[in-house]
């Protein structure tokens, strides 16, 4: 009997070798007549018997989409894998299953074990079937048109089509979208004026707002026939800042679904994870460096695999691979799928993350719409099965999940913990715990992950139930994500992440280009061209540029994976640069804006709206947010009340405790950080407004505001142009000006009951304008 | 006036003239713009719903559907004690002893089906009539419709609510959104509105803060034409004006001890699939806010998917819920409260039910056939509606799809389905879609 050895098989080819040696065998038994009769009597009349009813052609329902009715469907196997190995009864799933051991079947009533008996004899002889082959295959086939399955299809290099305004363009995207607006018969938005331009990019590419001197000086360079090189010149100086990071390494952390605890269990506790901030770190770092993306993404999967030079290196590498540790659990207590439940966190943050896939519904079974087998998850699964989590202490609560070790940095400094007086989570705790992995206090350690002790590969869950086993699955990945080069194949020494890593990167990777690049385009243009970033498959949106969408993927490989370089592109094209009001009849052709003939007016985000009130107040501290408020602090977060202080680092320095966000963040539509966010949502609300109107942050910073209005101009109207000066970055009209001053005057006797005193009236007052100057939608909205 | 069609180009039209509490008075015949209360054309039975979500996919062979068994063969059916009740003689599971006090008021639907067995998928078609592109919700619609009874409220609130997704007003103006107090996964029994007050100004000096902010906004508006901006005008208007009414609403310390008692407020369940969710303070809350004019209460519970240990968990969500329901229903009644308003109860599908004596403990999911249970505004009590097959699998009579649902509300509510729509790139939406629904006569009073 064939015994297949995966090791250095290439997968696809070793799927299709296997079955054509198990089918053969099967239908081309000798059939003898004595096997014939124990066929036709022992076997046949069971199986029609007890199985037929879900298992046959014409059955209401087929169970797990698995004929018994035909010898090819047998062997060839149901959502659960093959049926059976011919010859080897213990390994046939369908032996298992009357046995009793894992899935139950019939499932009503086990058959006598004399009838039990006779198919395992009937496997050993190798399964003698004189039933012909039904034609019809009662498994699904995926959908095969090739619309639906587009981004399954390799990533081509369309040549840019013809354009009749060729003069309007500026970089080879820009014919892409020219050609869809001039065949619709529309014509582009004007360019957008210099002022608007340099906040959209400071916003875009740092996060943060120009000062009104950077838009005047700016203003001033574009005029003259500058403006292409006043722009590059800009662009270059905003993607070398230390910022750049800061807000490309957070459109990041919500891919990652980065958190600094758990999140709930599931039984309320929510354990604190210490050392996720050099996650963080690691990524705002790497932004800034132009770590290139398949490198990237191949660090954070498998960078503890990868070789290095300098502990620092080493300790960088190790900290990447948090990137499958962070994530939200479900209790270990009670949960016999505690550990599939980790990896289902790995397999969905890598296939949504950054295939675009929805590779987790095939954990309990063939995926319903996207072509992923539950064998191709199992397969995955095998990967991060072989992989050793490092989560930490769990917040030493052994029923949220085990403590596990931590990875033990080298380069890294040690920090002291703050003494117990100054640390609120460290003075409450009752008695310290006793580690089961001790390290000494500061010691810096990182979560990621390692080699298992054991590798190998991970057998199927049936209804991802971890107690009903079926057929082990060889480790590999998604066998729809055709590749054309030279396969990659899973080392059977290792546990496969780093093949994992190299297949996801190869260049002609169907999906992980593409969706990167959908990412970085929808981070500048608001919307992707495809509108669900995180679900590149069936039941996701099509591209509305597919040519454009392969030309960005192309670019982007061949620039080396650069990502600075890709939004250099793209934010130096026209299509970018236009104006976000177009006229009427090109907003009433295309009020969704589909083809991209203006650009699109934004909201400004959670993070990005409080840094930039920040700014405007004076009160942003720009150095980087050091470590983390529980960077010590091993604990179940439920029980210690606000962990949150106030700070004036930027936001993305913030402590991200999952349902527990920062207060300054959670009225604009942050993310939860439990699965991987491309796209936040963007909602309406009239709590928003009261937010605006009555948060401590408003409040707070609106104070400090005046408070430097008042002590830096003497005349009412010098503090109103100097107030929108820093918020709005622009003089205010003669009319606004006018506005303002009667707000002034009439809230001034307003408060004349409630502040008799002059000197508080007064800081109220200009308080109370600064509050309306950062609510205002000029501030929160981009164009 | 019926709720006419109308574009965003028009809305602005209209509301660009001026805003909020300003211009309240020109637009009051404009309906569809605004939370302004309006009449609806056809006769209303009801005049606000509250929606019971009980998400996950609840038993209902094993609360409201009774399937005993019939034949020799042991089928799958109810594995809960039934029994019947009140002058109607419904059978309800001794498992909701509470809502079983109010049998003869309940319209019981056991023929629900819909398009499919996903959670995410059905949960959003169950909210939105859609069940893949962003839709406006329920909630959204009726709002549009209708306009709010309360100035000072949003017209639509969901508590304890799941993905902005659900409660989105979509392509409709964001006015129209659901405001969400607590979110699954939050604590609710603190569950409240952030920021409701503030004491750093007196309010008059607040008020016209405010006046300065949406002149500034509406000079903004006036240079970029976009109906987002126009938005969030609104919604500062009305987040303003909650400030005068939704503190006293949502503090229950003035509510009786025996009324706190009988709605179980502060009582939650951690058992398996069922998660704390102090449910009925979710219902009184839904009361207070009932009596207060919010057009459109949804309350949510969950989750009833009970794969493994499903005896367990749907006791527990049975208990969790059971009786802040009745508190619910009593409270209404006694306020005369019932007549006009919808009580809607269910969830995104039922469960297949289980064989009696076969010692398993496992449901999956039954989108083809399930139950829901809708009470007062209009619609039969102590009805049942709908059949299905011995073992609860299939429909055999009186189907209701969840399109079928939504046209029954908006009629009870005195809006035709047909008719209600949102005009947007020259496409006509409406909730019950291109595919449509039918209005379930047979169940109206």
């Amino acid at each position: 009997m064939f015994k297949p050895t995966p090791a250095l098989i290439p997968l696809q080819n070793l799927l299709a070798v296997l079955g054509w040696l198990l089918v053969l065998p099967v239908t081309a038994a000798d059939m003898t007549p004595e096997r014939r009769a124990f066929f036709e009597t022992k076997i046949r009349p069971v199986l029609v018997k007890q199985c037929y009813e879900c298992h046959a052609v014409g059955a209401k329902k087929i169970g797990g989409k698995l004929l018994l009715d035909s010898p090819g469907e047998l062997v060839g196997g149901g959502e659960s894998g093959p049926a059976m190995l011919p010859g080897r009864p213990d390994e046939s799933l369908i032996i298992q299953a009357l046995r009793y051991e894992g899935p139950e079947m019939p499932p009503k009533h086990r058959l006598p074990e004399s009838v039990v008996n006779d198919f395992v004899t009937w496997v050993k002889m190798g399964a003698p079937d004189p039933r012909a082959n039904q034609p019809k295959s009662a498994r699904k086939e995926p959908a095969t048109d090739k619309a639906s399955l587009w981004s399954f299809q390799p990533v081509t290099n369309p040549k840019p089509p013809t354009v009749r305004t060729k003069d309007w363009t500026r970089d080879p995207l820009d014919v892409f979208v020219l050609a869809r607006i001039e065949s619709a018969g529309l014509a582009p938005a004007k360019d957008a004026a210099p002022a608007t331009l340099i906040r959209r990019l400071h916003f875009d590419l740092i996060g943060l707002p120009p000062t009104a001197a950077e838009v005047q000086e700016f203003v001033r360079a574009c005029s003259g026939g500058k403006r292409a090189s006043a722009i590059a010149q800009l662009v270059d100086r905003l993607l070398t800042s230390p910022h750049f990071g800061e807000r490309w390494g957070r459109h990041w952390l919500d891919v990652a679904r980065y958190g600094e605890s758990n999140g709930n269990d599931g039984l309320s506790r929510n354990a604190s994870f210490p050392h996720a901030w050099r996650f963080r770190d690691y990524v705002i770092q790497s932004f800034n460096d132009d770590v290139p993306y398949d490198r990237f993404v191949t660090e954070q999967i498998a960078g503890d695999l990868l070789p290095t030079e300098t502990p620092a290196q080493r300790d960088r590498l190790l900290v990447a691979t948090g990137f499958l540790a962070l994530g939200c659990k479900p209790a270990k207590a009670m949960n016999d799928n505690f550990d599939m439940d980790v990896v289902a966190d790995q397999i969905a943050v890598v296939g949504s993350g950054i295939m675009g896939l929805s590779v987790g519904c095939a954990r309990c079974h063939d995926h319903k719409h996207d072509p992923i087998p539950a064998r191709d998850y199992y397969a995955l699964a095998g990967i991060f099965k072989s992989t050793e989590t490092l989560w930490g202490a769990g917040g030493y609560e052994k029923l949220t999940a085990p403590e596990t070790p931590l990875h033990e940095l080298k380069a890294a400094p040690k920090v002291e913990p703050a003494s117990e007086k100054l640390n609120p989570v460290r003075a409450s705790k009752k008695a310290p715990p006793k580690p089961a992995f001790p390290y000494p206090p500061g010691a810096p350690l990182a979560m990621g992950v390692r080699e298992a002790k054991t590798v190998g590969d991970c057998k199927l869950n049936i209804e991802g139930e971890s107690k009903k086993l079926g057929p082990s699955i060889p480790r590999g990945f998604l066998t729809a994500c055709v590749t054309t080069g030279e396969p990659v194949a899973v080392d059977a020494q290792q546990s496969g992440r780093l093949q994992l890593a190299q297949w996801l990167v190869r260049g002609d990777h169907p999906q992980t280009a593409r969706v990167m690049a959908n990412r970085v385009w929808q981070h500048l243009m608001d919307r992707g061209l495809v509108r669900t970033p995180d679900d590149f498959g069936v039941y996701g949106d099509r591209p509305s540029h597919p040519e454009l969408l392969d030309h960005l993927a192309t670019r982007f490989v061949a620039d080396g994976w650069s990502v600075k370089r890709l939004i250099r592109s793209i934010v130096l094209s026209r299509t970018y640069q236009l104006d976000s009001d177009s006229d009427a009849r090109t907003r009433a052709a295309d009020p969704d804006n589909t083809l991209l003939a203006r650009h699109n007016r934004r909201r400004l985000d959670a993070e990005v709206l409080r840094d930039a009130m920040l700014v405007a107040s004076g009160g942003l501290d720009p150095s980087p947010g050091k470590g983390s408020l529980i960077q010590h602090d091993d604990v179940l977060i439920n029980l210690m009340g606000d962990l949150h202080q106030t700070s004036t680092h930027r936001s993305v320095y913030l402590l991200h405790l999952r349902n527990s966000m920062p207060v300054e963040l959670t009225a604009f539509n942050l993310p939860d950080g439990t699965t991987v966010t491309g796209k936040r949502d963007e909602t309406t609300l009239p709590t928003q407004a009261l937010y605006l109107m009555n948060s401590p942050f408003l409040v707070t910073e609106s104070k400090r505001l005046a408070a430097t209005l008042l002590k830096t101009s003497e005349s009412e109207s010098a503090r109103i142009r100097s107030a929108f000066l820093r918020t709005l970055t622009r003089e205010p009209s003669r009319s606004e000006a006018q506005q303002a001053s009667g707000f002034l005057r009439r809230a001034e006797s307003g408060l004349m009951q409630s502040a008799p005193d002059s000197e508080t009236r007064q800081h109220t007052v200009w308080a109370a304008f600064c509050q309306a100057l950062l609510a205002s939608n000029e501030l929160r909205y981009l164009d | 006036m019926h709720p006419p069609s109308l574009s965003r180009r028009e809305l602005l039209r209209l509301t660009s003239c001026g805003f909020g509490y300003l211009a309240m008075a020109g637009l009051a015949g404009a309906a569809g713009a605004d939370l302004t209360p309006r009449p609806p054309k056809l006769t209303a039975r009801a005049k606000r719903v509250i929606f019971l979500c009980m998400s996950g996919g609840p038993a209902q062979l094993d609360t409201f559907e009774y399937k005993p068994q019939v034949g020799s063969k042991p089928h799958p059916g109810s594995v809960t004690e039934f029994k019947q009740r009140g002058q109607s003689g419904a059978w309800v599971s001794e498992l909701m002893p509470h809502t079983a006090r109010h049998a003869d008021k309940l319209c019981v639907l056991n023929a629900m089906y819909c398009d499919t067995g996903n959670h995410a998928q059905s949960f959003l078609q169950l909210h939105t009539g859609d069940r893949l592109r962003p839709c406006p919700s329920l909630g959204s619609w009726v709002t549009y419709g209708l306009g709010s009874e309360n100035y000072n409220l949003p017209g639509f609130i969901s508590l304890n609510t799941a993905k902005p997704s659900v409660y989105a007003s979509a392509c409709l103006p964001p006015i129209f959104e659901g405001t969400p107090i607590g979110t699954n996964g939050e604590d609710m029994t603190k569950a409240t509105i952030s920021n409701i007050s503030g004491e750093h100004l007196p309010a008059e000096v607040k008020r016209q803060q405010l006046d300065f902010i949406q002149a500034m906004n509406k000079g903004h508006l006036a240079q970029h034409d976009d109906p987002r901006l126009e938005g969030v005008i609104q919604t500062m208007e009305l987040g303003f004006r909650m400030q005068s009414a939704a503190p006293e609403l949502l503090d229950l310390s003035r509510e009786s001890k025996a009324t706190l008692e009988r709605y179980c407020v502060g009582k939650s369940y951690d058992v398996g699939t069922c998660k704390p969710s102090d449910f009925g303070r979710q219902c009184l809350l839904a009361r207070r806010f009932a009596e207060a004019g919010v057009r459109f209460i949804e309350v949510n519970h969950g989750s009833w998917d009970q794969h493994t240990d499903h005896r367990r968990d749907l006791a527990a969500n049975c208990q969790a819920t059971d009786a802040p329901v009745a508190a619910l229903l009593d409270d209404l009644n006694l306020r005369g409260l019932l007549e006009d308003t919808l009580v809607v109860w269910g969830g995104e599908f039922g469960r297949p039910g289980l064989t009696p004596g076969d010692g398993k403990d496992q449901t999956g999911h039954s989108h083809r056939a399930f139950t829901f249970w809708l009470a007062g505004g209009g619609v039969k009590a102590g009805y049942t509606h709908g059949r299905t097959n011995d073992t609860g699998a299939e429909c055999v009579a009186g189907k209701v799809h969840f399109r079928d649902l939504h046209a029954t509300i908006l009629h009870l509510l005195g809006l035709d389905h047909e008719r209600l729509a949102f005009t947007q790139g020259g496409r006509s939406i409406r909730l019950t879609g291109v595919q449509g629904g039918s209005v379930v006569k047979e169940i109206l009073a």
